[in-house]
């Protein structure tokens, strides 16, 4: 038994070892905090770089991140970066969106992926998932947040930014 | 299931050794998740009693995007030797669990294969995946989405659901539109409407008194400006019967109904939501001998309790959930559904004020409260006038106010009050009322850049049930990458002696990227395990878990 799950294990890794790669956002259908349908190819900062940070109101990790980046906005906004939190509350939580975002003053974009299509088609597992996209292209991905991550978040803007 | 796994083997080996120079596949996404247990015994939770100690859940994603306008997805999971403690059984051995070909271009996407779907707010139809629980109720078949302009768009699916590696043997067509009339409005307002069918088709339980197919209907209406919004959904259920004691009798059949209504109001550094709701005999399951399982396979629509979710151990013991049925169990305990409210607020106390420190203060405050439906009952002749406003008996109540400061640039505080009231008798149809209190306080201090610890303490109060439990956590993130963390849970107040146990756990975790690779050692506390609204009665068990999950893009 435990052979096969080893086994298992190999074949599994050898697919997602392959050197295959996405590059691009995909065009999938989110909603606005109004309750508009949005393709996310919309969404992107074309001249420049977009951060997607996924996130829900009841994911402590997520708030945390999103405050620190908030902390630091006027540093941030002087780098040509558009900075979006995807919401995936479902429709459990999901009116807690627009209360929240504006009891904590995010100056951010706010998308709704209540049934985690956009979260679905880049293979997100879990939140918090921030996603670097220079155009279309994705350059950076990261799962999971600790305190100190914004800041690494922050050199890579820096260094995509140039150039 | 060896062959099963060694023409796996080959199938990889051809498919990657092909994918090196094709086009088709060329832009390929992988995701890999695992997740592995090896159950131990324990002097204090008991002998681990079922076969297999190890046991592991494995899930393989592969998207390829073959043109800009067809996609290809699929799904392998594997449990070996079986699946997880407290996963449905039909989740056993390796297989292809979904598969799906896409075409989507600006008007029309199409999709053949298992897709995920939702109307409106769920009420009467949401398929989803949730790893964590165990669901995945993917609809099998055909789901087409056109947008006629940019104004107006309609969605159409019909399909079996997914039941582990199985599928429902009834059927679910639905039909939804959707309106987009903010062009009546000079201003910046936004008003849409939504209009959604759903049938649910089954065969397999029949009767006189109702029809195979029970039908939904719902009506939806969501109004925004930019500081204040309101939406209003509206549901109907065609007369279905009723399970009890999963018997079903021609002389027990009900309609259903759902009532939402919700509003909110903002403006920079404040924000206000109230919610009412009212469900009445609203679950609806693809087969309907499905009904109340305990693994939530072939849940047809999304009825999630509107309460806070909560993030800590100790605050997630009692944990409501919705009461969507009727339940003529006993004279003394009959439920038709339930109706509530829930409020939230949220505020930013400046920076520079008194309060608010230099880095000002957020609050939020929560409150919650969710009755049976007023009616008069007849339980011998299983009758029953119900009254839209009004509410019977209590089920549960919540207040909580949590406090974020931050103190300086390395010290961070979260403060969280809870005062709960849960009706055991009514939600879990067991004994007993609990009213509890609970405190919680994290703190976080970022030791050097990338380095920082973590501390929680937590405690509820209560007279009731298995009286007082004390919590604490602690994480040490020794850099961007490495995290190691030691908690535990403890009901010291437990009338009985044997059942004053430690809920130890501990572990660590490497992240690199999107890889992500965790170990854990520690005991589960038995009983209702929540997450995102969704309860499970779980049996306690110690043991070893391991998590992978990795991917390319």
């Amino acid at each position: 038994m435990h052979l096969n799950y080893l086994k298992l294990i190999i074949i599994f890794l050898s697919f997602s070892t392959k050197v295959f790669s996405q590059t691009n956002i995909p065009a999938v259908y989110v909603k606005t905090t109004d309750g508009k349908s949005i393709n996310t190819i919309t969404t992107l900062n074309n001249n420049g770089l977009t951060v997607y940070s996924f996130w829900a109101t009841w994911c402590i990790p997520c708030i945390n991140e999103l405050d620190a980046i908030h902390n630091k906005f006027d540093v941030w906004k002087d780098y040509n970066v558009k900075i979006i939190a995807v919401s995936t509350d479902d429709a459990r939580t999901k009116r807690r969106v627009r209360p929240l975002i504006n009891g904590k003053n995010w100056k951010f974009d706010i998308l709704l992926d209540e049934n985690q299509n956009f979260k679905r088609s880049l293979n997100i597992s879990g939140i918090p998932h921030v996603i670097v996209t220079k155009g279309r292209e994705i350059i950076y991905r990261r799962v999971g947040y600790k305190p100190g991550d914004e800041d690494n978040l922050l050199e890579i803007i820096l260094k995509n930014s140039k150039i | 299931m060896k062959s099963k796994i060694n023409s796996l083997l080959i199938f990889s080996i051809i498919f990657n050794s092909f994918s090196l120079n094709s086009q088709i596949l060329k832009n390929i996404t992988t995701s890999f998740e695992s997740y592995s247990a090896y159950y131990m015994d324990d002097s204090k939770t008991g002998n681990f009693n079922s076969e297999n100690r190890f046991r592991s859940n494995n899930y393989l994603n592969l998207k390829s995007n073959i043109n800009d306008n067809w996609n290809v997805e699929l799904q392998i999971e594997s449990y070996i030797p079986k699946a997880l403690l407290n996963f449905s059984p039909s989740f056993k051995e390796t297989g292809l669990s979904t598969f799906k070909i896409q075409y989507s271009s600006e008007k029309l996407n199409l999709n053949f294969g298992n897709f995920y779907e939702q109307f409106g707010s769920g009420m009467i139809l949401r398929s989803w995946e949730d790893k964590s629980l165990g669901i995945n109720n993917s609809i099998r078949g055909i789901n087409t989405n056109y947008r006629l302009s940019e104004k107006i768009s309609f969605k159409a699916l019909y399909g079996n659901q997914k039941k582990g590696f199985e599928y429902s043997k009834g059927y679910i067509f639905g039909l939804d539109s959707e309106f987009d009339m903010s062009q009546m409005f000079q201003n910046n307002y936004s008003l849409i409407m939504g209009l959604s069918y759903v049938g649910r088709n089954d065969n397999k339980i029949i009767g006189i008194s109702y029809n195979n197919t029970t039908n939904l209907y719902s009506a939806r209406l969501d109004f925004s400006s930019s500081s204040f919004y309101s939406n209003i959904e509206l549901v109907n259920k065609s007369n279905d019967v009723i399970a009890q004691f999963g018997k079903f009798s021609d002389d027990f059949t009900k309609k259903g109904s759902a009532f939402l209504f919700n509003s909110g109001y903002v403006k920079n550094g404040f924000g206000i939501d109230f919610t009412f709701r009212r469900l009445e005999n609203m679950s609806i399951y693809s087969e309907r001998d499905n009904f109340g399982n305990e693994f939530n396979e072939s849940i047809v629509n999304y009825l999630p309790a509107l309460t806070k979710q909560h993030d800590y151990s100790l605050t997630n013991i009692y944990v409501y959930q919705s009461q969507p049925n009727v339940s003529f169990v006993d004279p003394e305990l009959i439920k038709v559904g339930e109706t509530g409210m829930q409020l939230d607020a949220y505020y930013f106390i400046k920076k520079k004020s008194f309060l608010g420190g230099k880095y000002g203060t957020n609050l939020s405050l929560n409150a919650s409260l969710w009755n049976n439906i007023k009616g008069d009952f007849d339980f011998s002749n299983k009758k029953y006038e119900t009254k839209f406003l009004g509410s019977g008996e209590k089920y549960f109540s919540e207040i909580s106010l949590e406090i974020r400061k931050k103190w300086s640039a390395k010290l961070n505080n979260i403060i969280l009050f809870l005062n709960q009231f849960y009706n055991k008798k009514y939600i879990e149809e067991k004994f007993g009322e609990i009213n509890s209190n609970i405190i919680v306080v994290e703190t976080t201090y970022k030791l050097k850049k990338n380095k920082s610890i973590r501390l929680e303490l937590q405690h509820l109060s209560t007279k009731n049930d298995n009286k007082n439990w004390s919590a604490f956590g602690f994480e040490y993130n020794l850099n961007s990458a490495f995290s190691l963390y030691i908690s535990d849970m403890y009901n010291y107040q437990n009338p009985s002696e044997e059942k004053k146990i430690h809920y130890y756990n501990m572990g660590g975790s490497y992240s690199k990227g999107i890889n992500r690779y965790s170990i854990n050692y520690g005991r589960q506390r038995g009983g209702l395990l929540c997450f995102g609204g969704i309860c499970r009665e779980v049996p306690e068990s110690n043991g070893l878990t391991f998590g992978i999950t990795t991917s390319l893009f």
